[in-house]
């Protein structure tokens, strides 16, 4: 009587990381095929029409930083770009505050109101700033206006849900204390929720006027006036030595705005400390 | 009789800030043109053009497919190509890896990206490769890598270094130490920000195509452009569902993966 030796079965058995990283691997390889193929892009163009880019640099430098006393109207709209971003900031964070507070699920007054505007605010999230901004061209008219009041638009579905989230999370301890001592609905919002969302609340207005000012710069091309305007039109006539110095005035203006931003948020941080 | 005093001299302390604060306000109102009378004639002509709009032409429908899905390749094209260069760029970028002079210029280069907005860039580049969906890419491309870039690299600054330490007392080079110590620890947060990217530049794909990229941007433009309103707001429910469709899906693939990470 023999016993034949216990076979072990030896299947080959990739690990799981193997497979996963297979699995990826071929997925980005075919999707970004398709992709390439799908827009017909050949992604050695680059390489080959590299001299493109030599030719067009060449025709940029050096910039045309005349520019910047020679005509005047530059600065004006230098200005008018960071008070377009200045003022939907804003304006949008006011009129946000007002949807949160019927958006949140502790302060709504009614559910029917809760869940319209939340299903206003999603709206506003998805729609892409530049449909806005063509609607609003036709409504009120190629200008800053349009511009400043579809950045608006922007920052009401961006804010909404982030204040009405800060609103969501406020500790009910000082609202329900507020409350017994006899104070009016308003009165809780003031003493309660206010004082709770109010950082949460300064930190997104300076993020948001940090997107906007890049937005507004951006907007200008399409009509909303201000200095991407200016570069648009610099470009169309195939200025690019004035293209390059508008840009250079774009990137001085971003970073300081920048800096201005974070050393006035410092400072209000630093008055909220004091006061506690 | 003290009650006026002392209401004040309470709030006299907020005065100064608060007129500086009206005054600007003011002055970027008269900058921006701003205009009730504007305001109250766009909203009645805007009641008036919802006629236009409406319905919808769902016959254009078919024809904003194709479009719909050259605006979400030029993402995905540059999503991916985008993090892998802010790898590059990160590491070149991180004080703990690359050389002080090295790091400084990375730093400033990715800086620099970031001040542009993507729009400027492709003005630029459609100047240089002419109008498309190449143009479009690019652009995306630097602009993923100067948000990725640095997140990346303020990540490997942050890896650490006791890994680092260990892998290089076992006679690693320099390369298998960026394989097998550093790259690890920030992997997780550079595809939960590239998935957060990609969101952005699915964005930025429906803008770029208003200025030339193509896609649905474009179909949007020149739908108003010709006055064919109705054909519009396909246009724009289809981005608007494009948006939305990419902000659900990275969320859930985020959740799934910190669920993943979870496990391990």
């Amino acid at each position: 009587m023999s016993t034949a030796p216990l076979q072990v079965p030896q299947t080959v058995m990739p690990s799981v990381i193997f497979r996963r990283r297979t699995v990826t691997i071929v997925a980005g390889v075919s999707i970004t095929g398709v992709a390439l193929a799908m827009l017909s892009v050949n992604p050695f163009e680059f390489i080959r029409d590299f001299h493109f880019v030599v030719n067009l640099v060449s025709q940029m430098l050096p910039p045309n930083l005349e520019l910047l006393w020679r005509k005047t109207s530059i600065w004006s709209s230098l200005v008018q770009t960071v008070a377009m971003a200045f003022l939907a900031t804003l304006g949008g964070a006011a009129i946000a505050f007002l949807f949160a507070l019927l958006a949140a699920t502790n302060t709504t007054p009614s559910q029917v109101a809760r869940f319209a505007v939340r299903l206003i605010l999603t709206t506003e999230r998805c729609t892409p700033n530049i449909v806005v901004l063509l609607v609003l061209l036709i409504a009120v008219g190629i200008g800053p206006f349009a511009a400043m009041l579809s950045l608006l638009v922007g920052s009401i579905g961006m804010f909404g849900k982030l204040f009405a989230d800060a609103i969501e999370q406020v500790d009910i301890g000082p609202v329900e204390s507020t409350a017994a001592s006899g104070a009016s609905r308003l009165q809780i919002l003031r003493y309660a929720v206010l004082p709770q969302v109010a950082p949460s609340i300064v930190a997104n207005v300076f993020y948001a006027f940090d997107v906007n000012l890049r937005a507004a710069v951006a907007l200008g091309v399409f009509g909303g006036g201000g200095i991407g305007f200016e570069l648009n039109v610099a470009r169309s006539v195939l200025r690019y030595r004035d293209m390059l110095a508008c840009l250079l005035v774009i990137i001085v203006m971003i970073n300081l705005m920048e800096r201005i931003a974070d050393h006035v948020r410092r400072r209000i941080f630093a008055l909220e400390t004091e006061l506690k | 009789m003290d009650w006026g005093d002392v209401n004040l001299r309470r709030y006299s302390k907020h005065a100064k800030p608060v007129l500086v604060f009206a005054l600007l306000v003011l002055f970027a109102a008269w900058e921006c043109e701003v205009s009730l009378a504007d305001l109250a004639n766009g909203l009645r002509k805007g009641l008036m053009m919802i006629n236009l709009f409406f319905p919808p032409d769902w016959q254009a429908f078919a024809r904003m497919v194709q479009p719909a899905l050259a605006t979400v390749a030029v993402a995905a094209l540059a999503t991916p190509i985008g993090a892998v260069c802010a790898v590059v760029f990160g590491l070149a970028g991180a004080s703990n890896i690359a050389p002080r002079w090295l790091r400084f210029t990375t730093r400033s280069l990715i800086a620099l990206e970031r001040g542009i907005p993507e729009i400027v860039l492709l003005l630029i580049l459609v100047a240089a490769f002419g109008m498309g969906a190449f143009a479009g890419v690019i652009a995306l491309v630097i602009g993923s890598i100067g948000m990725l870039g640095k997140l990346v690299a303020d990540a490997i600054e942050e890896i650490d270094a006791r890994t680092v330490d260990s892998v290089e007392c076992v006679g690693a080079t320099r390369a298998q130490v960026i394989r097998y110590a550093v790259l690890p620890q920030v992997f997780p947060s550079l595809v939960a920000n590239t998935m957060f990217r990609f969101e952005v530049n699915i964005r930025a794909s429906v803008l770029l195509g208003a200025v030339g990229a193509g896609g649905i941007g474009y179909e949007l433009t020149v739908a108003i452009n010709q006055l064919e309103y109705r054909k519009a707001t396909v246009a724009a429910i289809v981005s608007l569902a494009l948006v939305f469709l990419a902000e659900r899906g990275s969320d859930i693939l985020r959740s799934r993966m910190v669920a993943a990470e979870r496990l391990q």
